[in-house]
């Protein structure tokens, strides 16, 4: 049974992505309570899943490390992963959540030395990867995952594999009656750090995401360049395992749009400007962004500079009207220029469609109390939810560095509540 | 320059979106356009467009007017609705193509000979007799339109269609003879006068102090 | 802690180490070899029997250092956090076992390199310390807000709301700065749809009913000393009186500056009164308060045409190459002014990318294109005075042809400049002082600098002001960690730090104000900030052997170090990073910290069995810093990728506390070659510490010298710059130096 300690002073944060960990770390380091719950198996969330950061074209995993290492340290921050809330309820300062734990059937003895996942030959489509390749039944989530503990698939449970696991384990850590497990915790104050979600390109019916092998979205153009990724760190075709060298990027993928999401979704610009750079790399390789407006605001404006003066990078003012495909595969992108009103229909290698933000709490808002969320499904912060507060993504379609400011606002706002608790407010 | 249009250009000096908003059908969703192009590269005829509807709207906020109304390219919709589908921003297009020709025709800029709009002008006239549509007379007409050789050679060219739409009753040589009409005529008629003056009224509403 | 050290050593069998090593003979070299007190084995030593047996040994005395030979010290961190004792991790998993071919043939050599990391784990925990309090710790919970425009007023409110009282220097007569000269503010809330109240008035009214919220109006920060949790400031008051107040922490929200549209004289600015900025119009608008807004002359103004990005988004001369961010909302916040007010009104905005991101941007520019303001792609060629009135003559990149309009007011989006102070680095600080050139460099640049007035006015050996990061923003390079500016405990918010609206502003202080109140709780423990966050040990150093060279002062990456008169060094806990590039820096080696020292490092450099020339083991030290390499390190071993079997690694915080005895050391001890790996050096650097790998490339650059008097191959060592994702690259490095040496031959330097 999952022990937690937790009193009208602790904080709950919700989501253990970089705005939840910063939010949860923020307000942990200053001395407070802190209960993040993570429906993962591990921490670091959506930005794990990307290559490289804009504009500098650093690391995620760099920061996450930092991060991870503060979690380690850190006996304020209580970290509960594979767990939701789905039920919320009472006002600032006395808080009772129902959070579920699902199984993973692996406990804390684990020291993810891999026998299990050896032991094993079942495999499953890989969420991590967006389903582009398979993971065995028991896994690593991926090379950096905190907790460093493996995870039994749970369509594993009742097969002779989950056995196999069960036998390989030296040190008694697969345990396959594990239940799922409900918990009520009482809390002072909420952070919804729930992050954001890819819009469904197969919803973008010109596109035919959901018809052509070669229409993939840019998050799953960023899982291609990992090394450890499916495709081994290289840009891949789809249909027939070709390196894409004339790549295509279609901005405003689902945003912008009263037919998908209403809402600018921010980050695509700068990310398709930061993976023109991928391509750019590839001996060849050359990009077409098309596009409505370039929002690189800010610092950003000097990268999305960079990118113009890179002759291997064009820009069309244009949102794409449809794909085709030819005999070859190639996808045809079809639209008119609006500069100056030019008809086109050009052949790509690939076509990355630059996919928006959905706020992941959009339909998954626990039971309970009621919280204000606007049209596009993001938390409002206007003062009217009481101790809960919503950072990064879950209020805004954010960038990492917004996110995280954002993140850190949060951690301040739950400190108030808390403190008013104790007697120690201002 | 017919005297509604001296008077519209009076009124509206250099607001020709304000005209087009107060006078075009669905003409206030003009500045609601972002300029994606989505539109003008989903229209199925767009390649016989001189202006696409994206561009007609820059257009039409920029004041060309005489470009606008006297174009051809609003004639080209064909009703598909495929740009109103795309339509990041909720614009109807398809309608307020319709209503850019009609306004231009109204104004008496539309292309002369525009065949799309001899068609539409056939076709209400023809609907106006009984209100029903005679389809015999409206296809003659239509043959006849451009003259007598024309119109017996385009006839011609339909003879076996023309046949064929006989033997299997999809067509009644009767109708030739005046043809059926709407059960309450006068019903019909009052229907239209009635859509006539809320037309009016909408146009009345916008009408600058 | 008793005085006496007492070595423990825990070998354990688990995860294949039983199979693959001898860990009895690992026992007797932690006894013998190591000199530890005792050494034992335990078949699964992180599970609770094992940890528990470990706690029992320190609670009963018999041990007080501890070493842990299992796995990385990143993994099982939360079972071997055993308090009140110092822990060093002996890395037999990802560093042997699990890098290595489970062979008859490499049985040998992998056992030798396990010998060597239990020999080296027992050097450091020989010669670590416990961090021990420095007796500096002071918890001062007053926060101080340089600035008291949106920014200042919101970090000092919501540090108050938390019960940390804090105090706004405000330099002019009255708050609100640039927000109070505005008419309204572009929408915060769902619907995002109407300009709304600015907000200043309701902050005023709450500060001044908060009575943990001082402010001080026609003040400056005379002079800033100390360190978080001890900020003595000087309070310059206009009246001339100067008073000193404590701080814990401090928050510079010194806003924006406007750009000066003198210069952009093809709009015709300062020729005609119609051409204005945007905060102009807002000055018009609240003269007009809803009603018609009128020219200079007095005309009511029937045409306005915004000019997006003037100056902005440019490589001309004088003008900014970045996007302010915030101006396309606005002028569709004061085109809606026009269009309230009388919807007949022309408003036209011109742009070439229309940025209103987010949610509420892009409902913002629905509802001003609703509300019937135009807008159109084009540039603006130039602005023409047309009588009284204007004309403006642009591109429309949409009908791609040159169009004419006229206008009665054109108003120019020219962005905001940050109102910082001097940048401590506009000349590099790596400047020695005894170089007479670089002396009188940097003090022509300051003689230019010195039209900056100084905001923080620090006393500090580094400058007086929060380093610039690009274009005069005080903003840090760190997307994950974006507070984390140069100068410890001092935080900048607002416009200052980055292009930014008020909303982002506001989020921004109260940020801001989490981070200083988070330091100033740090202060009162004696723990660092990031990215050592919760670090007890500090830097001391030994005066006796100090030479005053004062390369420490001028190389530490947070200007942490001040110097006293006679050139000493004095550290400052609270504002030290704990990175140890000052370590690093030492010639004469006097600077260590209590777990992470010169002699930490250099006894296991030592501690390694060098084997004889004509043994054809050679030994490779790599030194890999902790937070990129290591775990790229670590990550390779989890794939099973293979490297040489004479490496041995040894985590450094960064490169830049390297101290380069540690290559002499070993080479001079027959190490055969050395490996360095730290991050990304350079604009886009990614050393957490800022300065640390760059400043070890510089000195790593002068060791051709030292490996010339050795009559060394210069390719016995090799400065990497590694990521963490070189996962398949670092074991590549490690095997391209083993090739080297197999190369050029073993060291002649073994003993």
């Amino acid at each position: 049974m999952t022990d937690v300690v937790a009193t009208n002073e602790t904080i709950l944060v919700v989501g253990g992505g970089v705005s939840g960990m910063t939010a949860a770390l923020e307000a942990a380091e200053a001395g407070k309570q802190v209960i993040l719950v993570e429906k993962r198996a591990y921490v670091g969330g959506r930005v794990t899943q990307l290559y490289k950061y804009f504009p500098k074209l650093c690391f995620p995993t760099c920061g996450l490390e930092i991060n991870q290492r503060r979690v380690k340290g850190n006996p304020n921050v209580t970290v509960l992963t594979m767990a939701e809330v789905s039920k919320l309820e009472g006002n600032a300062g006395n808080y009772s959540a129902t959070i579920k734990i699902s199984p993973r059937f692996v406990n804390s003895n684990c020291t993810a030395c891999g026998d299990c996942e050896r032991a094993v030959s079942a495999e499953y489509p890989d969420d991590y990867n967006y389903g582009m390749n398979k993971h065995k039944g028991a896994y690593r989530p991926y090379r950096m995952a905190y907790p460093e503990r493996f995870v039994i698939d749970p369509r594993m449970i009742g097969t002779p594999d989950a056995d196999k696991a069960k036998a390989a384990c030296k040190y008694g850590a697969v345990d396959l009656n594990m239940k799922e497990e409900v918990l009520t915790l009482k809390v002072g104050a909420v952070i919804f750090a729930t992050g954001w979600t890819p819009y469904d390109a197969a919803k973008i019916q010109p596109y035919g995401y959901d018809r052509f092998p070669n229409v993939i979205s840019s998050v799953e153009f960023e899982r291609m360049k990992d090394i450890s990724g499916p495709t081994g760190g290289k840009v891949l075709r789809p249909s027939d395992g070709k390196e894409a060298k004339d790549i295509a990027f279609i901005q405003c993928a689902g945003s912008r749009d009263r037919n998908y999401l209403k809402h600018c979704s921010r980050i695509c610009c700068m990310a398709s400007l930061k993976q023109t750079t991928y391509v750019s790399e590839i001996e060849g390789g050359n990009s077409t962004i098309y596009y409505i407006d370039i929002r690189a605001i800010d610092r950003f404006e000097d990268f999305y500079q960079k990118v113009q003066a890179d002759p291997k990078v064009k820009f069309i003012k244009s949102k794409p009207a449809n794909i085709t495909q030819d005999k070859d595969g190639n996808p045809i992108v079809n639209g008119v220029n609006t500069e100056g009103y030019h008809r086109y229909a050009t052949a790509h290698d690939l076509v990355v469609l630059a996919v928006g933000m959905e706020p992941s709490i959009k339909g998954a808002m626990p039971e309970g109390v009621k919280i204000t969320v606007n049209e596009h499904g993001f938390i409002e912060n206007d003062g009217s939810n009481g101790g809960i507060f919503a950072a990064g993504c879950a209020s805004d379609a954010l960038d990492v560095n917004r996110a995280v400011q954002s993140a850190t606002a949060s951690a301040l706002k739950a400190i108030q509540v808390i403190n008013r608790v104790a007697g120690m407010e201002g | 320059m017919t005297d509604l249009n001296k008077q519209m250009v009076e009124q509206y000096r250099n607001s020709f979106l304000k005209e087009v908003e107060a006078n075009v059908e669905e003409g206030e969703w003009v500045k609601m356009c972002m300029q994606c192009g989505v539109c003008s590269g989903s229209c199925p005829l767009g390649p016989y467009w001189d202006h696409p509807p994206q561009e007609l709207f820059m257009m039409i906020r920029a004041g060309k007017r005489e470009e606008v109304l006297a174009s051809s390219s609003m004639w080209m919709c064909t009703s598909c609705y495929n740009c109103i589908a795309r339509c990041p921003r909720e614009l109807p297009i398809t309608h307020i193509m319709h209503g850019l020709a009609h306004y231009a025709k109204r104004l008496g800029l539309a292309p002369k000979n525009q065949p799309t709009m001899k068609f539409s002008q056939k076709f209400w006239d023809n609907l106006m007799v009984t209100g029903r549509v005679n389809e015999l007379k409206l296809g003659l007409s239509l043959y006849f339109m451009n003259g007598l050789v024309e119109g017996i050679k385009t006839s011609l060219k339909m003879k076996n269609i023309g046949l064929g739409m006989l033997l299997t009753k999809r067509m009644n040589p009767m109708e030739m003879l005046g043809g059926h009409s709407v059960k309450d005529k006068s019903g019909f008629k009052a229907m239209i006068k009635k859509a006539q003056e809320l037309e009016a009224a909408r146009i009345a509403k916008f009408k600058t102090p | 802690m008793a005085d006496e050290i007492k070595i423990g050593a825990y070998v354990c069998k688990g995860c294949g180490l039983g199979e693959r090593l001898n860990t009895g003979q690992l026992e007797t070299t932690a006894t013998r070899d190591g000199k530890a007190k005792f050494a034992k084995s335990h078949d699964f030593l992180c599970s609770a029997d094992g940890v528990a047996m470990i706690q029992k040994d320190i609670d009963s005395g018999e041990t007080n250092h501890v070493v842990i030979a299992a796995c990385s010290r990143r993994a099982k961190a939360e079972a071997f956090a055993f308090k009140n004792v110092t822990i060093s991790r002996a890395n037999l998993r990802e560093g042997v076992i699990w890098v290595r071919p489970d062979t008859a043939e490499a049985k040998e050599t992998t056992q030798d390199m396990a010998d060597d990391y239990v020999r080296m784990a027992c050097a450091e925990s020989k010669f670590q310390k416990q961090p021990a309090p420095s007796g500096e710790q002071t918890l001062c919970k007053e926060i101080l807000v340089v600035g008291g425009g949106i920014s200042g007023m919101t970090a000092a409110l919501e540090a108050a709301k938390a019960g940390y009282p804090a105090t706004i220097i405000e330099k002019s007569g009255q708050l609100g700065g640039v927000m109070a000269q505005l008419h309204r503010r572009v929408p915060t809330k769902a619907p995002y749809a109407q300009p709304e109240d600015t907000s200043v008035e309701s902050l005023i009214a709450e500060i001044s009913a908060n009575k943990k919220v001082t402010v001080m109006l026609n003040a400056k920060v005379a002079k800033t000393d100390g360190a978080p949790g001890r900020f003595s400031v000087d309070i310059a008051v206009e009246s001339g009186s100067v008073q000193n107040k404590m701080f814990g922490a401090i928050v510079q929200a010194s806003g924006m500056k406007s750009f000066d549209a003198n210069i952009l004289t093809e709009f015709s600015y300062g020729k005609t009164p119609n051409v204005i900025t945007q905060l102009e119009l807002e000055a018009l608008a609240k003269a007009a308060n809803g009603g018609p807004i009128k020219r200079k002359d007095g005309k009511e103004v029937k045409s306005v045409v915004f000019v997006q990005c003037a100056g902005q988004r440019s490589t001309k001369p004088g003008h900014l190459s970045y996007c302010s961010g915030f101006c396309c909302t606005a002028s569709i916040k004061q085109a809606m002014y026009f269009k309230d007010a009388n919807p007949n009104v022309d408003t036209v905005v011109m742009y070439t990318d229309l940025r209103t991101p987010g949610a509420g941007g892009e409902d913002f520019y629905r509802s001003g294109q609703n509300k019937g303001v135009i807008f159109t792609k084009g540039v603006v060629n130039s602005v023409a005075p047309n009588g009284n009135d204007l004309t403006v003559n642009f591109k429309d990149l949409i009908l791609d042809e040159e169009i004419s309009m006229p206008a009665d007011l054109v108003v120019l989006a020219t962005g905001q400049l940050p109102n910082s102070g001097p940048d401590p680095y506009a000349v590099p600080m790596e400047a020695d002082k005894n170089d007479a050139e670089a002396v009188a460099a940097s003090k022509a640049a300051h003689e230019v600098a010195v039209s900056v007035e100084s905001i923080l006015n620090l006393n500090y050996r580094q400058g007086t002001d929060l380093p610039h990061l690009k274009h005069g923003f005080t903003d840090s390079h760190f997307i994950c960690f974006p507070y984390e500016t140069r100068r410890t405990g001092i935080y900048s918010a607002g416009p200052v730090r980055r292009p930014m609206d008020s909303w982002q502003a506001t989020i921004d202080a109260t940020g801001a104000a989490m981070k200083a109140i988070l330091e100033a709780e740090n202060a009162g423990k004696g723990m660092a900030a990031h990215p050592r966050s919760g670090d007890l040990s500090f830097p001391a150093f030994r005066k006796e052997g100090c030479t005053q060279c004062k390369r420490c002062t001028v190389e530490c990456p947070f200007g942490a170090i001040n110097e006293d008169e006679r050139g000493y060094p004095q550290f400052n806990e609270s504002r030290c990073r704990r990175c140890g590039t000052c370590m690093g820096a030492c010639p004469v080696r006097v600077i260590s910290f209590e777990n992470y020292s010169v002699d930490t490092v250099g006894s296991q450099i030592k501690g390694v069995d060098m084997p004889d020339e004509f043994s054809e083991k050679p030994r490779i030290l790599v030194l890999a810093c902790e937070n990129d390499a290591y775990p790229a390190l670590d990550m390779a071993a989890q794939n099973k990728l293979e490297y040489s079997a004479f490496a041995r690694v040894v985590p450094v915080r960064c490169l830049g506390s390297v101290n380069t005895i540690w290559l002499t050391d070993a080479l001079n001890s027959g190490y055969d070659g050395v490996v360095l790996m730290g991050c990304q050096k350079g604009d886009d650097y990614q050393c957490h510490f800022v300065k640390g790998s760059e400043i070890a490339g510089v000195r790593m650059s002068k060791i051709g010298d030292t490996l010339k008097t050795l009559n060394l191959e210069e390719a016995r060592v090799a400065t990497y710059e590694v990521a963490i994702t070189d996962v398949d690259r670092v074991p590549k490095l490690i095997n391209d130096m083993a090739e080297t040496v197999a190369k050029v031959g073993m060291s002649p330097f073994k003993f």
